[in-house]
């Protein structure tokens, strides 16, 4: 059949993966500590009809082959970790990361995820959650008669105590860092996991070593660029346009000579 | 129908040879009379090759010479639609550059008679290597080429082969790699990043890396991305969709060029002209349909000479 069907099949799935991916930084424009996706498009292999020089005769040969595309592909999607604005929200208990760094939460199997979502909360024992009631790590808990929680820029978080003079060091909120972000797996609720492609967690203390600092009283907005997504839905939406054009016009071709001959 | 014996032989071996054409493996059969004498118009210039004999060929009597020009033409018709289509399916592929397909005539003149023989070749002339627009995407690892040059990148196969998609990661050794996965070559080959907090590409591709737990004015200059400004000419796209040199003596691996420029932070874009594209396959349509339409000609034509026969016979 019309090999610009298969080819340009490819390019209508590809589109389809970039406006998925648009769609979910949309989604997200406005949820903390969100990190947009970029789909990553290259082009397939390319088949060799015919071979560049090869001989015509003896003593000619072709000046150029025939060598065919056969479309386009998702290569991957790259997460962006650029960083949102801050956003001020007066609450103790938000945290933004100002700089590089994720905040470690275990996870209901135990696991550690890691996320840049600091909306903080604390449960009905006192230690300090997040908003879907999963640990901090290492776990801190907050006196129950505490008037206020301070959390320093390095992390140390401190509670005023009804009655004391002086607040009382509670814990340290650590953050871990990874050689390649970008290769953390998503998996939801603002969470991330290590993987083969991300490298081994590095702990450290925030504004140490290259980590950035915590922010108390502050959230990190979505860092998806609305404009940004809107002109790539554009362009996404035209190609796919053009691309079922070429799907069109291979069956009309295919109509034609079957209605014709 | 007045065939000789020797005529009706070449008329059924003119048919087996044309059929083991479509079908291979054919065994030459016998035909009646009636069958004969639409097969001779059908077949009647085959069995001049066959026999080899030459003898003046009515160029209007051609018809299967007519059905099967038209028939390459429709074929390679389709051929250059699937590069456009490729075209087209790539037009938002950062760093693709088009593919121009174009068609050539292919003459198979011999014996004597009207030279009518051309038939369509289908062949990519090259590609276009304008640039693609630039897209400010303002992240850390991406670089697009400003004018002529490419990013030199270790291929599957190993061989040093360039791509203008300067979409970089680094993987959780420190490598830097294409977004495709493929490592990025530097001055001595692949490039290892150390833990950053921030990584910044120089006009001339320079990598300075600002480590972690450093000051940013403690910059680091890690190594340089390899750019090179090949002759264009020399330059093909190969079956993997990267760039390689043909005939060079380094065989394909092109010096470094410092003159290339390079902007951090943005990406170029696909050159795709998608208006171009679009008309270029609406075109070889419409040019389609005519060669289908001429192929319906000839079959009519064959129909009434075959019904002229049948009636002489």
């Amino acid at each position: 059949m019309h090999a610009a069907l298969y080819v340009s099949k490819t390019g209508l799935s590809a589109q389809d993966k970039q406006l998925s991916t648009i769609a979910n930084n949309l989604a997200n424009a406005s949820t903390v500590g969100f990190k947009r996706d970029r789909a990553v498009f290259e082009d397939l292999l390319y088949q060799i009809q015919r071979q560049p020089g090869a001989q015509t005769t003896q003593e000619t040969q072709l000046p150029s082959g025939l060598q065919l595309g056969v479309g386009a592909r998702v290569v991957g999607t790259q997460k962006q970790f650029t960083e949102g604005s801050l956003q001020i929200t007066e609450q103790s208990l938000d945290v933004a990361v100002d700089g590089r760094g994720f905040l470690p939460i275990q996870q209901a199997d135990g696991t550690t995820a890691y996320t840049r979502n600091g909306q903080l909360h604390l449960n009905r024992e006192g230690q300090i959650v997040t908003a879907d009631g999963l640990l901090l790590q290492p776990t801190i808990a907050v006196p129950n008669n505490a008037n206020t929680v301070t959390i320093g820029t390095d992390g140390t978080v401190t509670a005023k105590v009804v009655g004391e003079p002086e607040p009382q060091a509670i814990g340290n909120i650590q953050l871990v860092d990874f050689v390649n972000p970008a290769g953390l797996q998503a998996i939801g609720s603002n969470l991330f996991v290590q993987t083969g492609s991300s490298g081994e967690p590095i702990q450290g203390t925030p504004g140490e070593n290259g980590l950035g600092q915590l922010k108390q009283g502050m959230l990190e907005n979505s860092n998806v660029n609305i404009v940004e997504e809107m002109v790539n839905m554009i362009t996404t939406q035209r190609a796919y346009e053009m691309n079922s054009k070429v799907v069109s016009t291979a069956d009309q071709m295919l109509q034609y000579i079957t209605q014709n001959l | 129908m007045g065939l000789n014996l020797a005529e009706r032989a070449s008329v059924e071996n003119a048919v087996a040879a044309c059929m083991s054409v479509l079908t291979t493996g054919s065994k030459p059969r016998r035909f009646n009379s009636n069958q004969l004498a639409g097969l001779y118009s059908w077949h009647r210039s085959c069995t001049f090759i066959v026999n080899g004999a030459k003898r003046q060929i009515n160029a209007s009597r051609c018809v299967d010479k007519a059905l099967y020009i038209a028939m390459t033409g429709a074929k390679h018709n389709m051929r250059g639609q699937t590069s456009h289509a490729n075209n087209l399916a790539n037009s938002n592929t950062d760093g693709f550059k088009a593919d121009f397909a174009q068609a050539r005539s292919m003459p198979v003149y011999y014996g004597a008679g009207m030279p009518t023989r051309a038939y369509a070749l289908a062949e990519l002339g090259g590609t276009n290597f304008t640039s693609g627009t630039l897209n400010q995407t303002g992240r850390d690892l991406d670089i697009a080429i400003h004018g002529e040059g490419f990013i030199a990148v270790q291929g599957r196969d190993g061989q040093e082969a360039y791509t203008r998609a300067g979409s970089f990661e680094i993987d959780s050794q420190g490598i830097l790699r294409t977004a495709g996965g493929l490592m990025v070559l530097g001055n001595g080959g692949p490039i290892t990043v150390p833990p950053a907090q921030k990584v910044e590409f120089g006009e001339d591709g320079t990598i300075n890396v600002h480590a972690q737990g450093q000051t940013p004015s403690a910059l680091v200059q890690v190594d340089r991305i390899k750019l090179v400004k090949p002759d264009m000419s020399t330059v093909s796209k190969g079956p993997d969709g990267l760039f390689h040199v043909l005939s060079n003596p380094a065989g394909g691996i092109l010096p470094a060029d410092a003159s290339v420029k390079v902007i951090g932070g943005s990406l170029e874009n696909s050159n795709v002209n998608a208006v171009q594209e679009l008309t270029g396959l609406l075109t070889l349509a419409r040019q389609y349909e005519m060669h289908v339409k001429m192929m319906a000609t000839v079959e009519k034509d064959s129909e009434s000479a075959a019904r002229l026969l049948q009636l002489n016979a």
